[in-house]
């Protein structure tokens, strides 16, 4: 019976076990593989991008990123909407997103009015409210802060954080709102000269409404209405729903895994997020409520992140990605050439360039301005062109202009007149004879981390050498930091020419701009000026006079463009370069996929 | 040849003057019986013999005609010119030609950048092997000699170092020094990784230090340093090459890995590592940019990955040539002769 | 033990923390996070460094701010708190948050690594060791320090070039010439000969035989156009299960033992039963259905051992366990091949994948999803391999021929024992015990190699967030790297020394 009964218990563990195992097992199955879906016509496209995606809202100081700002474009947030930047430099209007125009010179106003049929990707209408929003966070009218020198706000309130400055806008009233709700009209107080780049649409009013505890976007618009423009003479306390509301966009949007709410993802460009698995890729597929001129053929991009840029060519090599935009060397573009890939080579919008520093508080060296043009006289530009740049991209020419690319109108009138041509070639005759025996030195600060800059240097050393100048490598990898100091006597560095707008003028070339590292005066006026002149003509007469002042001075020279390159693959056509910070997304509605 | 090892014990310290004389000759002998071992010597030799002979180093003059920082017209679109397929067999003769291994893109001369490489890894190899192999020495001996606290310390600091992946650790510092140099760069890493020679001495001393010959030589009156340095160290010598050797075949490595990343040497010095990432995308397009240092970074960590072996074996009487054949035969012959 | 494990877990905390210190001066010192800024033209720069300024505490000297920075960490140890502050990122995302994405793509792939390495390693370097001085051991010898002589980098460029790309142009048309089978069956044959050893007439016979199975399996794959509808099919599967079951057999407890024999003959065949009867149950399948059968099998594997009883249980359980695992991995292989379809769809036809470690938008069942994961581990995983796996192999031949020399060994032959009792059971253990050091340092190295291996291979791993925020001085997610990494380090080395203990029965803890 003992026996009996350890079997019987033994059998009942069995079956018991038995019975647990068969349990789990179906609680883990699937419901079998789903079936596929029907794939709808446009096709995919993958495009290669350096930097992971980081938020829905580029426009915060953190989130300023390349590949947030990619996503911003597709999703009508940031450089579309009612107008794009095409691949000229030009402002394309988007009459069918909406229109606007300058009504008025004196005082300077614009409307903007959006098209009827126009809505968010939830169905929720595009109106008046979404721009007065965009203005509110644009312009820092509710604004009342008091800074310190770190910028720890002191006193008062500060709303919304962005990237951008706020001028320009800043000088605007609360924006007059008609036509059934669907319109703006913008007065600024001074002339705006860069009008043209304001977009007034960011993030949905309806949804920012909501997040602030609000009932409707009509009702943020109201709260809008009824607030006084801040005064940091006189702060008053914080109004709680704009807090919340400026609280939610400055920090609502930024994520670290694909929001589960879906209010995050509200588009009202082409494109719809529809997944994203951080640090690998973030799919959009298209918008089907958008009615603008940017309607895409294609249905889903696929953004895949590939920092290393052979990782790239050879990601496009192997087929997993179509478009790439990697760092540009003749090597990558023959391997690109090998691959089979249609190739598109052009201008970035950085520019390096070498500034002779006038207010070293170590050396004299370069007060003398003969001793400056002696230099930058030594200074093998074409050379350095043709070993860094023609290989990538043949038709590159050395750039003869401080303010312009050659992709701007204005760049070929202005190199005619603005004495760069002094400087066209090596000239270490003219040099010795500027210096007349004296063997100056010239240390040089550049990014030793960067090969242009370490071959640059080395190809300048090697020149102004000859001319008898002893040059001093001063490259560190901290040059950053180092490049306020004003302890050396030229630098080597790059500029980001923003391609539109002059907003960067006075940041560089006037006496206490913050990027004037080498406390340049000569251009102070001109460069302010350049600010509150409204007259496109004017303007363009005020650039060239600083553009020549500078090489009259020996301020330093343009060195060259840096060559870009897009690499893209045959399944996909109308792909075309373009030089700024979009890249090959600029004019992703003629992208097309062959089967 | 198993027959000719003297057993170690007391009568090594009764006459301690000769007893490493013979045990260095006799690990002499079974070093040079190792083909493979004193092959790579000579061939690290003639490498590096020969990279400083082509460019010069300091004050010794080179033969070659460029140096590796001058700028050259391009020739040839920098193609190398070396030409190794002789006439008669339809080849344009063995020459090397103006640039026998090409330019780079501001017209340095590749041949001259690729010897100048070879001699700053090498000189990084040593440095860094030198010194690490030395701190690790000296703690490693100071924790196993004298235990207690002394060792507890050590070895916490060692822990602490050893937590950080060399990489990592390399990283750092040549985001910080690479610009000054290959020795700096070399010094600096090397304080940072002494940690695996510090534990295997430690672990030497501490079975060393017990022996008969390290009281006699206590009870002879001789001081703590004399032990270390003059009794216990010399029989743990072995350990401290064999490691030191390849620590120097990784030292390579790791400098490679640390220009991959942007962190080694810099530019306008120029290392292997550099040469070989700076070239990574030339890969399909111009190989010889990316083989030449390539050739040289495998064909040097082999070489001294051999010589390393060769030592360990050279040191180690225990690793003697066996067969398993002969094994299996002494199952029924148990008289072994060992 | 208690008190042991104690000890060494304050003394790792101080460790920890005294490291973290130096790695946090170190890098406040080196990278400069303002850099991208400082060179821009924007209108509003000031501010805009001054935003971060605030967000990172830029303003605090790097030693206190390594305070401000560890009373953060400091909150992780308080239980269910979830008051983890690791710092954040330039660009204002949570270290906490980015952190355990890029854990596990880094485990997974150092894992895979570490396992993969050990195991070919040690048992080449035992085969080696068995054959000292033959061809075969001069020839592994070579390559073993050959792959450890090559750059991480390089190694993984050539894999993504030759192996990936080259693969991916092969399937576009995957037909093997007569030529290319030859080359391949010859080389196998050499490697089989001298796998296996021998007289010159058996050598030869070895060769012959096993080269031109090679060639003419090579030719039927490709005549049946295998490569783009693979598969084992039935027959296959019942040889392949025979086949494990035999060498496990003897291998682990030698064909003399009946009871073995059979123990491993059940499990191949409720193997081959299982894979007709489970195919319905396959296509329904998810990770956690995978991961019952799994234990089920190991399961059945013990218990028939155990039912089989004889003088030696544990033997006949170990069999039972081997061979039921291998045959159910053979079973799985095939359900994963019959997927391939579906991948080379889902990639337009070029499965092999050189960046990232999923396709995107590839979604579908376990097996889609878990052959592209393969597909796309393939290469980083060997490239990771290649650094550790010379040293396995040196170190187990080195221990291998010096157990061998002991006197114990030596003991164990002149009783009679046979050859495969002597080192299976008492030359293996011994040799482990020195590997179980290494396994600790190779952690360290295998994480430092990863920083390569992830940017080769565009892996967002813990790798990749060290270099990137070192590059851009960010400081907070390198020490979140760091710590991530010293931790694994440091239990890696407490597990090496409990491996240790427990391996050899001198040492003892205290």
């Amino acid at each position: 019976m003992p026996i009996r009964g350890k079997l019987f218990r033994k059998t009942l563990t069995g079956v018991a076990v038995l019975g647990v195992a068969a349990l789990a097992l179906t609680a883990c199955t699937t419901t079998g593989s789903t079936p596929k879906e029907t794939s709808a016509s446009g096709g995919t496209v993958t495009v290669a991008v350096v930097n992971d995606f980081t938020s829905f809202n580029n426009q915060t100081p953190q989130s300023n990123l390349d590949t947030n700002g990619q996503v911003g474009y597709l999703m009508g947030n940031y450089g579309s909407a009612f107008s794009y930047i095409d691949k000229n430099f030009k402002i394309v209007h988007d009459e069918k997103f909406g229109t606007f125009e300058k009504t008025s010179d004196d005082p300077q106003t614009v409307k903007y009015t959006l098209n009827k049929e126009n809505k968010w990707s939830d169905g929720e209408p595009v109106t008046a409210d979404d721009m007065i929003l965009a203005w509110a966070v644009g312009s820092g009218y509710y604004d009342s802060a008091t800074t310190d020198e770190e910028g720890a706000v002191t006193a008062g309130n500060r709303y919304f954080e962005i990237a951008g400055s706020t001028a320009g806008l800043d000088a605007t009233a609360f924006p007059e709102i008609g036509d059934d709700n669907r319109s703006i009209t913008l007065v600024y107080d001074t002339p705006y000269v860069d009008w043209e780049l304001v977009n007034p649409i960011a993030q949905p009013a309806h949804i920012v409404a909501k997040k602030a505890g609000l009932g409707s976007a009509a009702e943020l618009t109201a709260l809008l209405k009824g607030l006084a423009k801040g005064d940091p003479a006189a702060p008053v306390a914080a109004d709680p729903p704009l807090k919340a509301a400026a609280d939610f966009v400055n920090t609502g949007y930024a994520v670290t895994a694909f929001p589960t709410d879906p209010d995050l993802l509200v588009s009202s460009g082409a494109f719809v997020p529809t997944g994203w698995t951080p640090g690998q890729s973030f799919t959009m597929e298209r918008n089907k409520f958008y009615v603008g001129t940017m309607v895409p053929n294609v249905d889903k991009i696929i953004m895949r992140v590939i920092p290393d840029a052979n990782a790239q060519v050879t990601a496009l090599q192997n087929g997993e990605v179509d478009i790439i935009n990697p760092q540009a060397s003749a090597d990558t573009l023959t391997a690109l050439e090998n691959t089979g890939a249609d190739v598109l080579t052009g201008d970035q919008v950085s520019y390096d360039h070498l500034d002779l520093n006038f207010g070293s508080q170590t050396s004299t060296v370069f007060a003398d301005s003969n001793v400056r043009q002696a230099f930058l006289k030594t200074v093998p530009r074409q050379q350095i062109l043709d070993s860094i740049v023609t290989p990538v991209n043949p038709d590159a020419k050395v750039l003869d202009s401080q303010i312009w690319v050659p992709a701007n109108e204005p760049y070929a009138d202005s190199v005619k007149n603005n004495g760069s041509s002094d400087y066209a070639e090596v000239d270490i005759e003219g040099a010795k004879a500027l210096l007349a025996g004296a063997t100056p030195t010239v240390r040089i600060l550049y990014n030793t981390n960067n090969p242009n800059r370490v071959d640059e240097f080395q190809a300048i050393q090697e020149s102004a050498t000859k001319a008898g100048f002893n040059v001093v490598d001063a490259g560190s990898p901290d040059w950053s930091s180092l490049l306020a100091g004003g302890d050396y006597d030229a630098s080597i560095f790059g500029w980001i020419s923003p391609g539109v707008g002059s907003a960067g003028i006075p940041q560089i070339f006037s006496t206490g701009g913050g990027g004037n590292y080498n406390r340049y005066t000569g251009t102070n006026d001109d460069a302010i000026a350049t600010q509150t002149t409204l007259d496109p003509k004017e303007l363009i007469v005020l650039q060239k006079k600083i553009d020549k002042q500078m090489f009259a001075d020996a301020y330093g020279l343009p060195l060259f463009q840096l060559p870009g390159v897009f690499g893209v693959s045959k399944r996909v056509s109308g792909v075309e370069y373009m030089g700024n910070q979009t890249g090959p997304f600029w004019n992703f509605w003629e992208w097309s996929v062959s089967k | 040849m198993s027959n000719q090892i003297q057993p170690t014990g007391l009568d090594e310290t009764v006459i301690p003057t000769h007893v490493p004389e013979s045990q260095g000759r006799l690990i002499w002998r079974r070093f040079v019986g190792n083909k493979v071992a004193v092959a790579s010597v000579i061939l690290i030799v003639v490498i590096i013999v020969f990279a400083i002979a082509a460019i010069g180093n300091g004050l010794i003059p080179g033969w070659w005609k460029f140096s590796y920082k001058e700028l050259n017209p391009q020739v040839n679109r920098g193609d190398p010119t070396l030409s190794l397929v002789p006439v008669w067999l339809g080849g344009n003769g063995v020459s090397l030609g103006e640039h026998p291994f090409g330019q780079d893109r501001i017209g340095k001369d590749y041949f001259a950048m690729t010897m100048r490489g070879i001699q700053n890894s090498v000189l990084f190899m040593v440095v860094f092997g030198f010194i690490a192999t030395f701190i690790g020495v000296v703690v490693g001996a100071v924790a196993g000699y004298y235990r207690g606290w002394v060792d507890a310390v050590l070895m916490r600091v060692t822990d602490v170092f050893i937590v950080i992946p060399a990489l990592v650790i390399g990283a750092v510092v040549g985001h910080w020094l690479g610009s000054l140099g290959a020795p700096v760069l070399a010094i600096m890493l090397a304080f940072f990784s002494w940690m695996g020679i510090a534990r295997l001495v430690r672990g030497e001393f501490l079975s060393l230090r017990e022996r008969e010959f390290v009281e006699a030589a206590r009870v002879a009156g001789a001081s703590d340093a004399r032990i270390i340095f003059k009794h216990i160290l010399p029989n743990a010598i072995g350990v401290v090459i064999v490691s030191a050797t390849l620590i120097m075949a990784s030292a390579i490595l790791l400098e490679t890995a640390l220009s991959y990343l942007g962190y080694g040497i810099r530019s306008p010095d120029v290392s292997l590592g550099l040469l070989i990432s700076a070239n990574q995308s030339a890969f399909q397009t111009r190989p010889w940019l990316f083989w030449w240092p390539g050739v040289f970074i495998v064909s040097l960590a082999l070489l001294v990955n051999f010589v390393g072996d060769g030592l360990r074996d050279a040191f180690d009487p225990r690793h003697r040539r066996f067969k398993l054949s002969k094994m299996r035969e002494t199952r029924s012959e148990p008289e072994l002769n060992a | 033990m208690v008190s042991f494990i104690l000890r060494r877990l304050l003394v790792s905390v101080l460790i920890l923390v005294a490291a973290s210190f130096l790695m946090y001066v170190l890098v406040a010192y080196s990278a400069d996070p303002l850099q991208d800024l400082t060179s821009s033209n924007s209108p509003n720069k000031e501010q805009l460094i001054n935003a971060r300024v605030q967000l990172l505490d830029l303003d605090v000297p790097p030693p206190l701010r390594w305070v401000l920075w560890l009373g953060g960490v400091a909150k992780c140890a308080i239980p269910f708190a979830n008051a983890c502050d690791l710092g954040s990122t330039v660009s204002n995302a949570q270290v906490v948050d980015i952190l355990p994405g890029a854990l596990a793509a880094t485990v997974q792939l150092v894992t895979l690594a570490l396992v993969l390495a050990i195991l070919l390693g040690v048992m080449i370097g035992i085969v080696t060791a068995l054959r000292q001085y033959s061809g075969l051991d001069n020839t592994v010898t070579f390559i073993s320090f050959f792959l450890y002589s090559l750059p991480a980098f390089l190694v993984a460029v050539l894999l993504k070039e030759f192996v990936a790309i080259g693969f991916n142009n092969f399937l576009r048309d995957p037909v093997i010439g007569a030529i290319v089978a030859l080359v391949i069956g010859l080389v196998m044959g050499a490697i089989w000969q001298s796998l296996l050893g021998g007289d010159a007439k058996r050598r030869l016979v070895v060769f012959l035989v096993s080269g031109a199975a090679t060639a003419s399996v090579l030719l039927l794959m490709s005549a049946t156009n295998w490569f783009m509808n693979p598969g084992l099919g039935p027959i296959v599967i019942i040889l392949v299960s025979a086949a494990i079951a035999f060498a496990v057999t003897l291998v682990l407890a030698g064909l003399r033992n009946r009871r073995a024999f059979i123990t491993g003959g059940i499990n191949a065949g409720i193997a081959i039963a299982g894979y007709f009867l489970l195919q319905p149950l396959f296509d329904v399948s998810s990770a956690g259905t995978l991961a019952i059968l799994a234990l089920v099998t190991l399961a059945v594997g013990a218990i028939s051992g155990y039912l089989m009883g004889g003088y030696d249980r544990g033997q006949n359980i170990r069999v039972g366990m081997v061979t039921a695992g291998l045959c159910g991995a053979i079973v799985l292989l095939d359900r994963f091949m019959q997927s391939w379809g579906d991948l080379l769809e889902a990639t337009n036809g070029r499965p092999i994948a050189t960046v990232g470690s999923k396709t995107p938008g590839a979604s579908g069942d376990v097996w889609l999803s878990g052959l592209d994961a393969f597909a796309h581990l393939t290469l980083p995983t060997i490239a990771l391999l290649l650094i550790s796996f010379a040293g396995y192999t040196r170190y187990s031949r080195a221990g291998m021929l010096e157990v061998l020399s002991l006197d114990y060994i030596r003991t164990a032959r002149a009783k009679g024992l046979p050859e495969r009792t002597v080192i299976m059971r008492h030359a293996f253990r011994n040799m482990l015990i020195p590997l179980t050091t290494l396994v600790a340092f190779d952690v360290g190295a295998l994480l430092g190699g990863a920083i390569i291996t992830e940017k080769v291979f565009a892996i967002p791993g813990m790798g990749n967030l060290f270099n990137q925020g070192l590059g851009r001085g960010d400081l907070n997610p390198v020490m979140g790297y760091f710590l991530i990494v010293a931790a694994m380090a440091i239990t890696f080395n407490f597990l090496a020394d409990m491996a240790y203990a427990g391996l050899d029965p001198r040492v003892r803890i205290r």
